[in-house]
């Protein structure tokens, strides 16, 4: 693809432009829009009990080779209940596709560190992977700098209105960033002409991943999912993919949610797997639930941090042996996660308001 | 004048270069300190958003450790998700864009993708854009905290992630494709630079107490303007200290770092 680099981009910083990756031709990082429709079209619609467990749901649903698209943002709302059983059932050449991760990322990349054969990471197309207040992501510093993992970046814009363009069923979305910076070089937007204005306007693919994971706050049996706090980009990642597993920190009645169905941010036509899992988001923080665990977190990111300074990974396999190949369920895990802790967490939520019933 | 530090600095200039009946979308850490100590001072009606879908808050648990903290969520005015609040950007509701970076260069430039070796095997890889390329691309102005240190204020930055004034013609950023007005004011412990009209390079505005113009480009490696008036940077009071203290980051996870 000849990308019409319109801003004088190329002069102003010390990137080498690589002509070959411009060039080259464009390729969807998951399904394309067409088979992304062919799934949604050949699926039975009808409302029908979606819960399962989580080790069912991954057996079904994720493959080696497949975009995985991660919900929540940074600590908040995160898939790690998902993520885990993922890395139990192992998967290899994965794409993974987020706007802002920390531990989900981290944890596949970690799992990919220790055994490359059950668990590995191909490229993320992304706009930003860290802890924040925390600290860099050390596991993306060691795969990126031994050149182990492909990288496209967006902004965090970019990246959810991506999604976004997914879940409207339209290919690509005009955006008002990217251009101008080095992003638009790099990744696999493109600079046009508007057809109306014949201003330059910076359009970015749609991205629909074959596998969503997402954890709401509420949900009836059929997916009809309610999200309290901030969305992030959970609707329009679900909506976006092939197939979803939705966890969800509880079930509510459909009585419930046909009372109040505007509370409906995603319905339940776009979910295939259902499962109750409370906490499925610790050590991230769930709105109306807990907050995130940042001893733990900073645990973990330790231990990946000593294998980036040391290439020791005996700590980070320790790790992993106790939390998540040494369980069989979540709930194994979080046995292991002290009461007190869960208490202290659900403490420092603060009781943020949000509606059941 | 009570002792502070160079993060108490960064916080009440960062405080003092808003202005009240705006919208500011905030980055994690000082920026959303000096927004809070610009709410308890001068500017009470100005409002903050923040990227993970947030509008106007009440942070009344406490300073959110995170944009994405749910903390920042607390009694706010409207509460969508990445989308929305960017949305709001493109559409001209947010005044300031207030992000941080490694590297920045005398047209405001910002890099916060990589440094050393190459895009695709980097040395050095930072978390990347975020939300700041977005940001800095169309909230009306700009505004960025660096720590003033040569490497950092460099003739070339490694990656463009948050766009500037480019390479400083009128019409880069009309050619970009972006809305916002581009950079405003550059932030650090020492200095505080705006951006001169004409040419869309960065000039020296204020110095701290005692420095001078030539110690601030000693720290520079591109040539700064200096503005004709330069003047000395204002210092926070007793009260300025205590709202950043003990009300804005009581933890102390921001202010009390320690410079590198």
């Amino acid at each position: 693809m000849k990308k019409a680099v319109s801003s004088k981009i190329k002069k102003v910083s010390s990137l080498k432009y690589d002509q070959q990756l411009a060039e080259s031709p464009f390729e969807w990082w998951g399904p394309s829009p067409d088979e992304a429709r062919r799934v949604m079209s050949a699926k039975s619609k009808g409302m029908h009990d979606k819960r399962t467990n989580l080790k069912d749901a991954v057996a079904k649903y994720v493959k080696d080779g497949i975009n995985i698209g991660i919900g929540g943002f940074v600590n908040t709302r995160v898939p790690v209940a998902a993520v885990h059983e993922v890395i139990r059932h192992g998967a290899r050449d994965l794409t993974l596709s987020f706007q802002s991760n920390s531990i989900c990322a981290e944890l596949l990349a970690g799992a990919m560190v220790l055994d490359p054969d059950r668990v590995s990471i191909k490229r993320v197309e992304l706009a930003w992977w860290g802890y924040e207040v925390i600290g860099i992501a050390p596991l993306l510093r060691h795969l990126t700098s031994k050149g182990m993992i492909q990288l496209d970046d967006y902004t965090n814009y970019g990246m959810s209105a991506r999604f976004k363009a997914a879940a409207m069923g339209i290919p690509f979305v005009p955006t008002r960033d990217h251009g101008g910076s080095d992003m638009e070089l790099v990744n696999r937007g493109k600079m046009v002409s508007c057809p109306f204005s014949g201003k330059n306007v910076y359009l970015v693919p749609a991205c629909h991943p074959d596998v969503a994971l997402v954890h709401v706050t509420a949900a009836d049996m059929y997916g009809n999912c309610r999200i309290f706090g901030a969305h992030c980009t959970c609707p329009e990642i679900t909506m976006a993919a092939a197939h979803s597993i939705v966890t969800t920190e509880q079930i509510i009645s459909n009585e419930n949610i046909r009372t109040y169905p505007n509370l409906t941010e995603i319905p339940y036509a776009a979910v295939d797997a259902l499962i109750e899992q409370p906490y499925g988001a610790y050590p991230g923080s769930s709105y109306g639930f807990h907050w995130f665990d940042m001893d733990h977190i900073k645990m973990f990111r330790c231990l990946c941090d000593e294998f980036r300074k040391t290439g020791k990974k005996d700590g980070l396999k320790k790790y992993y042996d106790e939390y998540i190949f040494g369980c069989e369920t979540y709930d194994d895990f979080l046995e292991k996660i002290s009461f007190k802790t869960l208490r202290k967490l659900r403490d420092l939520d603060g009781g943020q308001p949000i509606i059941l019933s | 004048m009570p002792e502070y530090t160079p993060f108490e600095m960064i916080a009440f200039t960062g405080s003092r270069v808003l202005e009240d009946e705006k919208i500011v979308f905030v980055g994690t850490g000082l920026p959303i300190i000096a927004s809070m100590h610009a709410q308890l001072t001068h500017a009470p009606n100005l409002s903050m958003i923040f990227e993970s879908g947030p509008l106007s808050p009440i942070l009344e648990m406490g300073m959110p450790l995170s944009v994405g903290d749910t903390r920042a969520c607390r009694k706010a005015c409207y509460l969508k998700g990445l989308s929305a609040v960017f949305e709001l950007t493109q559409r001209g509701y947010s005044d300031y864009a207030f992000i941080g970076g490694a590297q920045i260069d005398m047209y405001g430039n910002v890099c916060s993708t990589f440094e050393g070796g190459t895009y695709n095997t980097p040395q050095t890889r930072f978390p990347g854009s975020g939300g700041a390329g977005a940001m800095a691309a169309n909230c009306e102005k700009s505004i960025i905290i660096m720590a003033l240190e040569k490497r950092r204020f460099t003739e070339k930055v490694e990656f463009l992630t948050s766009i500037g004034f480019g390479d400083g013609s009128a019409d880069y950023r009309e050619k970009a494709g972006v809305m916002g007005a581009g950079p405003y004011r550059v932030i650090t412990n020492q200095a505080l630079f705006g951006f001169d009209a004409k040419t869309r390079r960065m000039v020296l505005l204020e110095v701290l107490p005692g420095k001078t113009a030539q110690d601030i480009q000693d720290l520079v490696s591109f040539e700064l303007l200096v503005a004709k008036d330069l003047k000395e940077m204002a210092e926070p009071t007793a009260e300025d200290l205590r709202l950043l203290r003990e009300v804005c980051d009581p933890e102390g996870y921001f202010l009390n770092r320690k410079v590198k």
